[in-house]
């Protein structure tokens, strides 16, 4: 269908984090695939890998527990994991951004949202080749990129300290951080997590709207279906460190493939049913000794005799939609 | 702000007025009859009697005190028994070199322990972390006046390219007195030769009391280099582009610095307690050597306004650690505006 060189490519990655009591084997060969202008969300229980994909992506892996075993990760079909050290600041202060998971975390606490927002408007410019601006330029910049995420009275924001923020103003500060104008692709972790449902859905429809006006794809994050249903079109299922189902989003609820992604589903709290459903048996298992085969055999009500061997490849179901499990085996 | 200020201050005030109390009594209870001492052992029953009644020294204590406390909200701390001079003369004198001696090692401490602390830090676990380590250990555990032997030895009596006592060369004038820094007052002066001189002299004893000092501050500089690198903050300045240098000694530095400038007020008693010996090695004409002579000698009025000088220096020199520390750290400006 589409033939252009994706944005973002991730074939095959493998990484591990050495500890204390050996080594954790978390990401087991993770693919996704992100084009120019598109949605995209990732799904997955927590501690499956989504941030550490993420941060390899950024190359922002602790150093030394965290190493990339295997696998490339491809930027407009150049691979970032094999880029002189020197043009990855390039790309940051160019195409590549992204939101972290704390939004208090992620702001420095002894510098103003001004002068934090400030200091990477200017590299932004700069990269850009713009030259001469001032600091009033900048200034107002800024606030205009605060406004535009929704914040009320910007001027006096820029003069604040994270702390005195709500959680929610943090995150659209760190929004408006991330969205710099030659952003084309913005990896966004769990965006709003800790906010409560009125203003984590004001602040995704903000953010859904600057996606779209300005044409950036987006890598969207969520434990949650319900957002990723909203905001997305396409949506990788992820399960302790493997892609385990991808298609289309309207397609993943019509019709869901993977013992896992079924699973998920049912979760879901129903609107019309009788409140929560089951959660999943068993647990995410452990990323010292993780299950030989498929990472949801022991979990899995379907599993075989060569789930307990092999590890399934992603088995194409037609129509952009694959699934890494046994049971869809041509 | 100013209003924490002059809270600090009044504040300041309280503990050298407790201060005082105490350290009026403490000298008393020391055993030895400092009237005696002054005169000698052949001095006469009479004449040290005599000298007891000038100083009040007959009166129960209370009333001594209030005497003393008199005669000091006047301005006047006494004579020395030791010196027989007004020890605001004596002050005046030894002070300032001790001050010029603990400022200067107070700067080379903080220079030399933030570069090191910031550079092993970032450069964590490398071959630099090592040595930085290991000159750490060494510069801890080796007494200040031993540095200061050590460096005497080397550089002037085996390198001979600076002088060895002392805190100007003999055949120098001094330059007219301005802030009792000679150094400052050389500059001011416009006496370049006169102040290089001093820069010279004052080096190894400075350095010498610096030592500890760099090592401590440094590691504990680098140990919040090493958390603070692992907060999502300095992963989000990077992913955003601001330039690794800008990461560092902004964005990580900043943050970073606030324990260890907490230390240094508490640094600073030390080095004012370990500049007795080195003044000694130095043959520094300053005030920690004039602080343990008189408290050999039982000078009563020397001691109490030793002491009293010391904790006032202490006292101002923690209230601006606090000032530089709320500057650093907005979270604990906000807190003191809000209470
Ligand atoms: N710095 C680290 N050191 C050691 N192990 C780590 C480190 N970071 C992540 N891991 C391991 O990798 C696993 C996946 O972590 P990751 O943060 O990618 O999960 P996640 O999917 O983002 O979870 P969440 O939804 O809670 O954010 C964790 O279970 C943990 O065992
Ligand atoms: S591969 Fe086997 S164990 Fe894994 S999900 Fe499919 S059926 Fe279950
Ligand atoms: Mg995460």
């Amino acid at each position: 269908m589409r033939t252009q060189v994706p944005l973002l490519e991730i074939k095959n990655l493998h990484v591990q984090f050495k500890v204390f009591e050996g080594v954790l084997k978390v990401l087991n060969g993770v693919n996704i695939v992100i084009r120019e202008k598109e949605k995209v969300g990732l799904v997955g229980e927590t501690g499956c890998g989504k941030t550490t994909t993420i941060k390899s992506v950024l190359r922002i892996l602790p150093s030394p527990q965290a190493k990339i075993t295997g696998g490339q990760i491809f930027y407009r079909g150049r691979d970032i994991l094999t880029m002189q050290p020197r043009e990855i600041p390039g790309l940051r202060r160019g195409e590549l951004s992204a939101i972290f998971q704390d939004p208090l975390a992620s702001l420095n606490p002894v510098f103003t949202v001004g002068q934090q927002l400030g200091d990477i408007l200017k590299h932004s410019m700069k990269h850009q080749g713009v030259k001469g601006i001032s600091k009033k330029e900048i200034r107002s910049k800024a606030a205009d990129l605060l406004r535009e995420t929704g914040m009320p009275d910007p001027e006096r924001i820029l003069k604040t300290y994270p702390v005195q923020l709500s959680g929610g103003m943090r995150q659209r500060v760190c929004i408006s951080e991330a969205l710099r104008a030659t952003v084309k692709l913005l990896l966004a972790d769990e965006p709003t997590t800790n906010l409560d449902v009125t203003i984590q859905d004001q602040i995704l429809r903000r953010l859904d709207d600057l996606v779209e006006e300005r044409g950036t794809s987006i890598l969207l994050i969520s434990h949650s279906l319900g957002i990723v249903r909203d905001l997305t079109e396409r949506v990788y299922i992820m399960y302790a460190g493997t892609i385990v189902e991808t298609t289309r989003t309207r397609r993943l609820f019509e019709n869901p493939l993977h013992p896992y992604t079924k699973a998920l589903l049912k979760t879901i709290p129903k609107l019309t049913g009788k409140g929560l459903s089951e959660g999943i048996r068993g647990r995410i298992p452990n990323y010292l000794n993780p299950p030989q085969g498929c990472r949801f055999h022991p979990r899995c009500d379907s599993a075989m005799n060569i789930c307990r061997k092999e590890n399934p490849p992603g088995f194409s179901a037609g129509n952009d939609h694959v699934a890494a499990c046994w049971l869809f085996r041509g | 702000m100013l209003k924490y200020i002059g809270l600090r201050l009044i504040h300041s005030l309280f503990v050298l007025f407790g201060l005082s109390i105490l350290i009026f009594f403490i000298a008393r209870i020391m055993p030895g009859d400092p009237a005696r001492v002054a005169l000698g052992p052949l001095a006469t029953e009479e004449q040290v009697q005599k000298l007891r009644e000038e100083m009040h020294l007959d009166k129960p204590f209370p009333v001594q005190y209030y005497f003393w406390l008199r005669s000091v909200l006047h301005g006047d701390l006494g004579k020395s028994l030791y010196t027989k001079r007004p020890i605001i003369k004596d002050l005046n004198e030894y002070l300032p070199a001790t001050l010029e001696l603990v400022f200067t090692s107070f700067l080379i401490s903080l220079v030399f322990g933030q570069v090191s602390g910031v550079l092993s830090g970032y450069f964590k676990n490398t071959w630099f972390d090592g040595l930085s380590r290991l000159v750490a250990y060494i510069g801890v555990a080796t007494p200040s006046f031993a540095v200061a032997i050590f460096l005497l030895l080397i550089f002037s009596h085996i390198l001979g390219f600076i002088p060895a006592v002392g805190r100007i060369s003999i055949i120098m004038k001094p330059p007219p007195r301005v802030t009792g820094f000679l150094i400052l007052d050389g500059m001011i002066a416009g006496q370049f030769k006169v102040a290089l001189n001093g820069l010279k002299h004052i080096i190894l004893p400075a350095f010498s009391l610096a030592v500890a000092h760099i090592a401590q501050e440094g590691r504990v500089t680098r140990s919040s280099i090493v958390d603070n690198m692992q907060k999502d903050y300095v992963a989000a300045h990077i992913v955003h582009g601001i330039p690794t240098k800008s990461v560092i000694f902004k964005y990580l530095l900043k943050p970073s610095l606030i324990p260890t400038v907490s230390i240094m007020g508490l640094d600073f008693a030390f080095i004012i307690a370990n500049a007795f010996l080195v003044e000694l090695v130095f043959m520094w004409p300053g005030f920690a050597r004039y602080a343990v002579t008189v408290m050999l000698n039982k000078d009563l009025n020397a001691i109490v306004a030793v002491v009293l000088i010391i904790g006032a220096v202490f006292a101002v020199v923690n209230l601006i650690v606090d000032i530089v520390v709320s500057f650093l750290d907005p979270r604990i400006r906000l807190q003191r505006r809000g209470g």
